[in-house]
């Protein structure tokens, strides 16, 4: 008997040391793991401090790390030039709020027609539509440049080139195949029977929906609708084709900052704009990172 | 206040019959329970009369209103789930208060009648958690309260005690008879569990295969069983059924021999429920060896095989016996039960 109570004791002692050399090991592959995934853009975040003939020096790479020349041109071991470059001199704010608003209705148009889409087939039950379904993974698996080089002459003649709404209404095209199936998923996990016991307790069926499955499918929305951010905020292939110069969204402003045969860029300006526009994206998934990991595993665990 | 009344109700899916030719007429304030194994139809009817299902054909009425075309929200129905579908995002409180809420009725009167729901299913302690917190027997009673809250017309109840262990389905079920003895709401109760029908209802309906076999009192149904279906289902242990001959007013089949029986020749068979019958010392009218004995505590239960069906019989508590000893079984002919051998139905006595 004793031994049997004292055994535990020091083999789970023993359990406390044992794994202390392992645990160090598998910080110390994390902590290199995380070095090595975060590594450009840290070299990104940290070159955008200096000027060009450090950050991309010919002579000596470590000026970058040092900031030789960007000690003798401004006097200070880190400059804002790139980015008063960038927001001042090029304005790049227009970039930025042109892809506020492409994103915004984009998540905003795609998620109405997700959501209530996704409903209605996940609710369905009628052979159609799995055949719905269907069609729209065949539209999800088509390269996105499709969709842009059959419309980029109609576009023309109907004079809707190079304005935001049309770009809009061509990423919500791109993006709803896959709202679609991912909303469906989640409301096939959310039992028939909501919906019927609340129709039964005096709702209509799109009260129902309103007040009884939306509030249960609010994971799943924000994570669909992060995708669906993601998707419009990173287009590059659609709004380098289909905006004019002055409507450019942030990724092609900063492809454009790189240059091209004809105009000669400023590849500072990019750098800075870069890091602008990555920064907004850690803040965005830190603040939804409960709701995106709920949303993730919803599927797995019944709720 | 409301009586609700099926005329000729089918449901079909395509070539599929799911409920064929459903009338009846089911008084106010009456306890009906639809009874069936699975797959019957039973659920099916329930959920039209709910609204969550068309009729293929027919008529349905509750009270003066013809309510085929109606919403559900619209028929003045509540109703409790198998899988009581609570809204997960709301507490006990708001849970009950929900069909208040959507149906707007007047807001000041919404915290009483939410209390004294709560109050008569005991779950005052319990209106600020969330559905997750609470026991399977806990949601069960939560979704009693939604139901109960809105005082409707008709209360529809989808086999609520399935989903609950034994014991708690026993002192629920008591629970649901002393609520329907207190609302005099017209209720209909489905459910498998011919237990929970024989104690419940004022009516039962037998279904199978989405036809109507039997409507009647519990006694009814498991005093005069209308055919073999009905007999080998209400009741526990079932009703015995040996398939033989009838000649000249006598019962034949392997060890057995039954006289006095007034029936007409040909293929029948005969039920007998196991307490009717009596284990004696010899010159009963079947002889066969024991197949099996159970202990239930009050009573010995012993099997024989007849043909191909297992026969038991209630014997004194005290009564032993080893397998395959012979036994003598006495089957008073008046507590006999005959079925036509083709059809299965009662024949006439």
């Amino acid at each position: 008997m004793t031994i049997t109570t004292l055994d535990p004791s020091s083999s789970s002692a023993a359990a406390r040391q044992m794994p202390s050399a392992l645990t160090v090991i598998s910080f110390l592959l994390v902590g290199l793991w995380l070095v090595i995934a975060a590594f450009p853009f840290l070299w990104t975040v940290w070159g955008s401090f200096k000027v060009q003939a450090d950050f991309f020096s010919k002579a000596d790479w470590t000026n970058a790390l040092r900031g030789t020349n960007t000690i003798a041109e401004t006097g200070s071991a880190f400059t804002l030039r790139g980015y008063e470059g960038a927001w001042v001199q090029e304005e790049f704010w227009r970039a930025a709020l042109n892809s506020c608003i492409v994103v915004f209705f984009t998540v905003v148009i795609s998620l109405t027609f997700g959501t209530l889409g996704g409903y209605a087939l996940a609710r369905s039950g009628k052979q159609y539509a799995f055949w719905l379904l269907m069609a729209a993974l065949v539209f999800r698996a088509m390269p996105h440049i499709t969709l842009v080089s059959g419309y980029l002459l109609p576009f023309f003649e109907w004079n809707v080139w190079g304005i935001l709404p049309t770009t809009i209404i061509v990423l919500v095209a791109i993006n709803q195949p896959f709202t679609l199936w991912m909303l469906h998923s989640f409301f096939l996990n959310i039992p028939k029977d909501m919906d019927e016991s609340a129709m039964v307790d005096g709702c209509t069926r799109f009260q129902a929906f309103r007040h009884v499955i939306i509030p249960v499918m609010w994971p799943g929305v924000i994570t669909t609708g992060l995708f669906s951010f993601l998707l419009a905020y990173n287009d590059f292939a659609v709004t380098s084709m289909l905006l004019s110069e002055k409507n450019e969204t942030m990724i092609p402003a900063i492809a454009s900052f790189l240059g091209t045969t004809q105009v000669e860029g400023n590849v500072m300006f990019a750098v800075a704009a870069v890091v602008s526009a990555t920064a907004p994206l850690f803040v965005l998934i830190m603040f939804f990172q409960r709701q995106i990991v709920s949303g993730l595993t919803a599927g797995a665990v019944k709720g | 206040m409301a009586e609700i009344q099926l005329r000729n109700v089918c449901k079909r899916w395509g070539g599929f019959v799911g409920v064929d030719d459903f009338d009846l007429r089911i008084a106010d304030r009456e306890f009906l329970v639809l009874l069936g194994p699975s797959g019957c139809g039973k659920t099916t009817t329930m959920r039209m009369i709910a609204g969550l299902e068309d009729p293929s054909d027919g008529e349905i009425w509750i009270g003066d209103r013809k309510v085929n075309q109606l919403e559900p929200k619209d028929r003045d129905v509540a109703m409790v789930f198998q899988s009581y579908a609570l809204y997960p995002n709301l507490n006990v409180y708001e849970n009950i208060r929900f069909p208040l809420k959507v149906r707007g009725v007047d807001p000041s009167t919404h915290d009483e009648k939410v209390r004294r729901a709560s109050a008569m299913v005991e779950l005052d302690e319990f209106l600020h958690r969330r559905p997750a917190e609470l026991s399977g027997g806990q949601r069960q009673r939560v979704a009693l309260a939604r139901a109960i809250v809105r005082e409707p017309n008709v209360f529809l109840m989808d086999e609520p005690l399935s989903n609950l262990d034994a014991k708690l389905r026993v002192s629920t079920r008591a629970q649901i008879k002393n609520l329907s003895h207190e609302l005099k709401v017209t209720t209909i109760y489905v459910t498998h569990d011919q237990i929970e029908a024989m104690t419940l209802a004022d009516r039962v309906v037998v279904m199978e295969k989405g036809v109507v076999q039997q409507v009647g009192s519990p006694t009814e149904i498991y005093d005069n069983p209308a055919n073999t279906f009905v007999a080998s289902f209400i009741g526990s242990p079932a009703m015995n059924l040996i398939e033989g001959e009838m000649a000249g007013g006598s019962f034949s089949a392997p060890r057995t021999r039954i006289e006095g029986l007034p029936a007409p020749s040909g293929k029948v068979t005969l039920g007998f429920r196991a307490e009717d019958a009596r284990v004696v010392e010899s010159g009963g009218q079947i002889e066969a060896p024991i197949y099996t004995l159970e202990l239930l505590g009050d009573a010995t239960m012993v099997t024989v095989r007849i043909g191909g069906a297992l026969v038991s019989v209630r014997a004194d508590k005290t009564f032993r016996a080893e397998i395959d000893d012979m036994v003598s079984i006495e089957v008073p002919p008046d507590h006999c039960h005959l079925f036509d051998g083709q059809t299965g139905q009662r024949i006439a006595a």
